[in-house]
């Protein structure tokens, strides 16, 4: 007797309020009715094994559905995760990133520095994805409970029912073509510190001398703080061009020749740009090249030759590299 | 191997549920004489499927129930709706058209012609 109802209350403990009682009555009949006359518990035992889990019968009772998110809209979902993680961890790391370069004081060395701030940005990072993850599914739990899409076909993802026409709109890129999210992200990281490092490059690009306590100090910056601002037009033109380069490569997602033709363009310009600024005499703190001479106990001139020879080096390595990207992209924008 | 069997005959069963419930609720029947009757006729159905199943039919307005208190225990008895016995009679019909059908193409004597 008292198993009988302990079933009922289990199965209906599980279905909506409206309904319960009525469910109860009929399930309480219909276990009685299967059951012959004088029954003892090893009677009800059987039969409520035959009527099986309760929470499986209480299940197949509810019309709503057992998934959080269904078909329907699995494919959106997944669509939506997708193409929001990537940005979710650019903006996370470009804001740290930002934020440990202007914090920078110089008082800790640039090896800690990098350290620490690593380990908030994965922190931050895995707690970025975690809300991201959280709320796209409580949003996309809401719209298969809500039922926001009329149709009984699969959302596709523009959010509507899939047609034919739907084909017209999907190109096809080949895998050797496509540029990749992570290129793209990796680029605006790239600029994002950069730009930093050329405004604060009087506290940041220096000569660093270790103290006892593991330490750096900063002793003087390489460059003239003030002539190097003296360009920042130009150099604030590049950032906006990059960043454009960058959308339009986001926008294409593959190499074409529009495309790789405004690649070299830029990249050329500033490289050019790079070698005019590089070019003035007057970029560079005239008190580097005594201290340099001092330290390693040489003449000025030397010292003055080796950083020639160091900035030759670098200039020719800058166009090759130029080059071989350059004709990387000509030739996938070929394909 | 053989379970896979059991998942397919199961589908195969699942289908036909529903017509056979219906087929037998032209006169009213509660939840178990229903199953005595269908298992009379060789129908074995799972418990836990039929009661949620005869919920659903009168969801869908196939069926009406009403409970009867008269005798010594409440009972709640189901019955085709107008609306329930015209579906009814269209699903017998694509059912005879379909066993007909997969007669054919069991047996292996379709004609096969190009369209």
């Amino acid at each position: 007797m008292n198993l009988i109802d302990t079933y009922i209350y289990e199965v209906t403990r599980r279905l909506p309020e409206k309904s319960r009682k009525d469910i109860a009555m009929e399930l309480k009949s219909t276990i009685e009715d299967m059951l012959p006359e004088n029954y003892t518990e090893e009677d009800v035992m059987e039969q409520l094994e035959k009527l099986g889990n309760p929470a499986v019968l209480a299940a197949s009772y509810r019309d709503t559905p057992n998934y959080v998110i269904g078909p329907k809209v699995y494919d959106a979902y997944i669509h939506t995760i997708k193409l929001i993680i990537p940005w979710a961890i650019l903006i996370t790391a470009l804001v740290h990133v930002v934020e440990s370069i202007i914090l920078f004081t110089g008082e800790q060395s640039i090896l800690n520095v990098i350290i620490e701030s690593s380990a908030t940005i994965i922190g931050s990072i895995i707690m970025t994805l975690i809300q991201v993850f959280f709320w796209v599914t409580m949003v996309f739990i809401v719209i298969e409970r809500v039922g926001l899409s009329n149709t009984d076909l699969p959302l596709t993802k523009n959010g509507v029912s899939w047609s034919p026409e739907d084909l017209k709109s999907i190109i096809i890129i080949p895998r050797k073509k496509i540029i990749s999210k992570g290129e793209i992200i990796f680029g605006f990281i790239w600029i994002g510190i950069w730009g930093l490092v050329y405004f604060n490059a009087d506290h940041l690009v220096g000569i660093y001398h270790s103290i006892n306590d593991g330490g750096l100090q900063f002793v003087m910056p390489i460059f003239n703080q003030h002539v190097l601002l003296t360009y920042w037009p130009i150099i604030v033109a590049f950032i906006i061009l990059e960043i454009g380069l960058l959308l339009y490569k986001f926008k294409a997602g593959q190499w074409t020749y529009p495309l790789a033709w405004t690649n070299t363009i830029i990249h050329s310009a500033s490289i050019i740009a790079f070698f005019v600024i590089i070019k003035n005499p007057n970029l560079f703190n005239p008190d580097v090249i005594p201290y340099f001479a001092n330290i390693i106990e040489t003449n000025a001139i030397s010292v003055e030759n080796t950083m020639n020879w160091i900035w030759r080096g670098l200039i020719i390595t800058l166009v090759i590299t130029l080059v071989m990207e350059i004709y990387d992209s000509f030739r996938k924008a070929r394909i | 191997m053989s379970s896979l069997l059991d998942s397919y005959t199961t589908e195969l069963r699942r289908g036909t549920l529903a017509l056979a419930v219906l087929s037998q609720l032209r006169t009213p029947q509660y939840g178990y004489s229903l199953v005595q009757v269908l298992e009379k006729a060789g129908v074995t159905i799972d418990q836990s499927t039929l009661y949620p199943l005869l919920r659903r039919l009168e969801k869908q307005e196939l069926v009406t129930s009403s409970w009867d208190t008269t005798e010594s225990r409440p009972r709640k008895y189901y019955v085709l709706s107008d609306y329930g016995l015209e579906v009814f009679e269209q699903l017998k019909n694509e059912w005879k058209k379909m066993t007909l059908e997969l007669k054919s193409l069991l047996e292996g004597d379709v004609n096969i012609e190009s369209d």
